[in-house]
C-alpha cells in the first residue's frame, strides 16, 4: 500500500506540460498509430480470442509505452501527469493483487486472475451503466442480489428524486445519492446478504454526491466501493483524484473506471486495446485502485460484444494478466435487451473471453443504456453460470465459442432487439422471472450445452 | 477546375492522410500559383472531407483519422480565409452553430465528433466544449449570431440541463433567433419533441443532415 502519493501526483497535475486537450487528443492518437504499426499489433475478426503471448506481451509494451511518453491528463489544470518507466513499473510491482470486498459471510476475495485461470471468477452485477425508474430501481437491485452466484451488487442510474429531475451538483444529487445508497443496503439485507460489497451508487456524478453516499446504518461503508473514473481517453480531474482522497482517507475499496471507445481516439481494435492497457496502468498509478472495471464500448455499435469488442476483451485482459498483477474486471455491455435470446447470447460471449483471458465478471449492462429499467437479475445469473462453466476452457475453445455465439446475435446489432422492461419480465410481487423470460434462458442454456459449454446450475424443471 | 490537377490529387491525398504539413505545403503553392481560394474550398476541401466524414460513418476509418483531416482543413483554412480576404472577397459558411455538453456532463467526444464533421461541411462552429452553463449557450448564441444552438447530453442525470437552456432562451426572448437541437446518449427523440426542441440527430452524420435541413 502506497503511502499519500496524492500530494506528488497533485504536484505533478500542477507542474506537468501544460498541453491543450485537443493536442493531447491528437498526440495520443498519433502516437497510438506508431505504436501499433511499431510493435505489429493486427486485429484480425477471424480469431476473436488469439492464444498468442507475444501478441498480449507487446500490447501490453505498447500501453506501458504511451502511459509513460503522455501520461494522464488533468482537465483541471490542462497539464499531463507524467511518470518514468521505472516509476511505473515500481508502482506495478507493489499493487495489490487480491482484494476483500464486502464483510462477514458475504465477503469474497477478488484477485488478479491468470489467462486460462481455473480459479472462479466473482461475479458483479446490478444495472450499472442502465437508467433505471425509481419505482422499480429497488426491485432490480434485488433481482440482481439475490442470485446465489452473483457476489457483488452495482447499484443503477436512476435520475428523478420524488419524480424531480435531479442535477448534478444540486442538494437533490447529495439526497438521491444517500437514497440509492440506502436502496442498494436495503436490497442486499432483503437478499439475506447484508455483507455483499456494493459497487458505487451512480446517481452522482460529483465527488460531493459519491461522499454523501456513505453511512454505515444506511448507505456504502469502507467494505463497498465507489468509482472513480477516467475520461476518454487517459483523463482525469480534480473531482475524481478528490474521490481517491476520500476513499483513501476513510479505508473504502476504489475502483478505476474505464470507458476506452474502439474507433474514438486510440483507432480501431488494436489501438483501443494499447490505450486499454494505458488506461489500467492509470488507475494503478493515480487512483492506487483496488480494482479496475473495463468498460470499453464500440462507439458505433454502443456495446463490446461485437468482434472487435470481444479481441479487446481478450488481448487487453492477456496482456494485464500476463504482466500485472492488477485485480481487472470485464464489464459485459451489450445491445439488447430483456426477454430475448440474443441478450443471452451477446452475455455469454463476453463471459467466456472474459473469464478465460484473465477478467473477473461484472454485468450486464443492457440495451446500450438506451431504455430504462431493461435490465433483471436473471441475466446475472446466466453470467455466472456461464463463467464457471468456462473454467478449465483453451483460449483456442473460447475462440470456437465465441464465433459460434456471434452467429446468433452478430446481424441484430445494427438494429437490436430492446426487449421489455423488468415489470414485463419479473413478477414484481415475487421478483422472480416469469416464465416467458425463464423459458427463453432455459432454451440458451440448452442450446449452450449442444455447444459444449455444461452449465451446471438450475437445469430446467419439469412442468 | 482550374486548379493543376497534379495540386488537386496532392491536397486531397493529404487532407484525407490528415497531413496538416503536406496540406499546408500544397496550399501555399496552390495559392502563390494563383489558384482561386474559393474553387480550393469547394473543389477540393468540402468533398474530400465530406468523404472522409461518410468513411467515419461507415467504418472504415476511426476517429484520429476524421480528427487529423480536420486538423488539416483548419490548417489549410486560415491560409484561404487570409487569401479570400486579400481579394477583397468573403466566404459565406453554411451556417453558424454553437456547439456545447451541457451543464454537468464532462463528456465530449461526440459532441467534438459532431463539431469536427460540421466544419467539414462548411459551418462555422463555435464549440464551447463541455459542462456548459445554459448562459453560456445563450451568450455566444448572442454574439455570434448563431443559426443552430446543439447541446449534448450523455447522462440521464445531465438532460435535464438541457431543456433549462432551453428554457432559458425562451425567458430572455431568444427562442425564436436560433434554431436548438439535441442529442447524445441518453437523448432521445421523443423527448426532444416533447420539450420542443427543433431537432434530434442520433449521431454526427444525422446532425449534420439536420443542420443541413434547419439551414434550408
Amino acid at each position: 500500500m502506497r503511502s499519500n502519493w496524492l500530494i506528488e501526483i497533485i504536484k505533478r497535475a500542477q507542474t506537468g506540460p501544460f498541453m491543450k486537450e485537443r493536442d493531447f487528443d491528437l498526440g495520443i492518437a498519433r502516437r497510438v498509430k506508431e505504436l501499433v504499426k511499431e510493435k505489429g499489433i493486427k486485429y484480425d475478426p477471424n480469431v476473436l480470442v488469439p492464444a498468442d503471448d507475444d501478441l498480449a506481451d507487446r500490447i501490453f509494451e505498447a500501453g506501458l509505452q504511451l502511459f509513460v511518453e503522455w501520461g494522464a491528463y488533468c482537465q483541471t489544470t490542462e497539464r499531463c501527469i507524467r511518470f518514468t518507466r521505472d516509476e511505473v513499473l515500481d508502482i506495478l510491482s507493489q499493487v495489490r493483487s487480491e482484494v476483500t470486498l464486502g464483510t462477514g459471510k458475504d465477503a469474497v476475495v477478488m484477485r488478479h486472475r491468470r489467462v486460462e485461470d481455473p480459479a472462479r471468477p466473482v461475479v458483479h452485477s446490478g444495472p450499472t451503466g442502465t437508467p433505471a425508474s425509481e419505482r422499480y430501481h429497488p426491485l432490480i437491485l434485488l433481482s440482481c442480489a439475490q442470485e446465489p452466484l452473483v457476489d457483488c451488487l452495482g447499484a443503477g442510474s436512476v435520475s428523478t428524486y420524488f419524480g424531480e429531475k435531479i442535477l448534478p451538483g444540486t442538494p437533490l444529487e447529495i439526497l438521491a445519492s444517500r437514497r440509492d445508497a440506502a436502496v442498494a443496503r436495503e436490497a442486499v439485507r432483503m437478499a439475506g446478504r447484508p455483507g455483499m460489497h456494493i459497487n458505487d451508487v451512480a446517481v452522482s456524478l460529483t465527488c460531493a454526491g459519491k461522499m454523501a453516499a456513505f453511512d454505515q446504518a444506511a448507505g456504502l461503508r469502507p467494505s463497498d466501493a465507489v468509482l472513480v473514473s477516467q475520461m476518454v481517453e487517459l483523463k482525469t480531474d480534480f473531482d475524481q483524484l478528490s474521490r481517491v482522497a476520500h476513499l483513501y482517507n476513510i479505508g473504502a475499496v476504489t475502483v478505476d473506471l474505464m470507458t476506452p471507445l474502439i474507433g474514438g481516439i486510440g483507432g480501431g481494435a488494436a489501438g483501443t486495446a494499447v490505450v486499454s492497457v494505458a488506461e489500467h496502468l492509470l488507475g494503478a498509478v493515480l487512483y492506487d485502485a483496488d480494482y479496475h472495471m473495463f468498460s470499453i464500448t464500440h462507439l458505433q455499435n454502443v456495446c463490446n460484444s461485437d468482434p472487435m469488442g470481444l479481441w479487446c476483451q481478450a488481448m487487453v485482459g492477456q496482456a494485464l494478466a500476463r504482466n500485472t498483477r492488477i485485480v481487472a474486471l470485464n464489464d459485459i455491455y451489450v445491445v439488447s435487451g430483456p426477454g430475448t435470446k440474443e441478450l443471452l447470447y451477446e452475455c455469454a460471449a463476453g463471459a467466456i473471453v472474459g473469464t478465460v483471458c484473465g477478467f473477473n465478471m461484472q454485468g450486464a449492462g443492457t440495451t446500450g443504456g438506451f431504455k430504462t429499467d431493461h435490465t433483471t437479475g436473471l441475466e446475472a445469473r446466466f453470467i455466472a453460470e456461464v463463467s464457471e462453466a468456462s473454467l478449465g476452457l483453451r483460449r483456442q475453445d473460447a475462440d470456437a465459442l465465441a464465433h459460434e455465439l456471434l452467429t446468433r446475435y452478430q446481424s441484430t446489432l445494427a438494429n437490436p432487439n430492446r426487449g421489455r422492461p423488468f415489470s414485463e419480465v419479473y413478477d414484481v410481487d415475487t421478483v422472480q422471472p416469469k416464465q416467458e423470460w425463464l423459458d427463453i434462458y432455459y432454451s440458451v442454456k440448452e442450446d449452450l450445452g449442444r455447444l459444449g459449454l455444461s452449465l451446471k446450475h438450475a437445469p430446467r424443471p419439469s412442468r | 477546375m482550374s486548379i493543376p490537377e497534379p495540386i488537386q490529387k496532392r491536397l486531397g491525398a493529404a487532407l484525407q492522410e490528415g497531413d496538416a504539413d503536406a496540406a499546408e505545403a500544397v496550399v501555399i503553392e496552390a495559392l502563390q500559383g494563383g489558384a482561386d481560394p474559393l474553387e480550393i474550398i469547394s473543389g477540393i476541401m468540402i468533398p474530400v472531407l465530406t468523404e472522409v466524414g461518410n468513411q467515419f460513418q461507415t467504418g472504415e476509418i476511426f476517429l484520429p483519422e476524421l480528427m487529423m483531416a480536420g486538423e488539416a482543413a483548419e490548417r489549410i483554412g486560415k491560409h484561404l480565409e487570409q487569401a479570400i480576404a486579400a481579394q477583397g472577397r468573403s466566404t459565406e459558411p453554411q451556417g453558424v452553430v454553437v456547439l456545447g455538453t451541457v451543464q454537468g456532463d464532462i463528456h465530449d467526444i461526440g459532441k467534438n465528433i459532431v463539431a469536427t464533421m460540421l466544419r467539414a461541411h462548411g459551418f462555422r462552429v463555435i464549440d464551447l466544449g463541455r459542462n456548459v452553463a445554459p448562459s453560456a449557450f445563450l451568450d455566444a448564441a448572442r454574439d455570434n449570431r448563431a443559426d443552430i444552438v446543439g447541446m449534448s447530453s450523455l447522462m440521464t442525470t445531465t438532460r435535464p440541463m438541457a431543456l433549462n437552456t432551453l428554457n432559458l432562451f425562451k425567458e430572455v426572448g431568444a427562442r425564436d433567433q436560433c434554431r436548438i437541437i439535441i442529442g447524445g446518449g441518453c437523448v432521445t427523440e421523443d423527448w426532444v419533441h416533447e420539450i420542443g426542441a427543433d431537432g434530434y440527430a442520433a449521431d454526427a452524420a444525422a446532425a449534420v443532415e439536420l443542420c443541413k435541413k434547419l439551414m434550408a
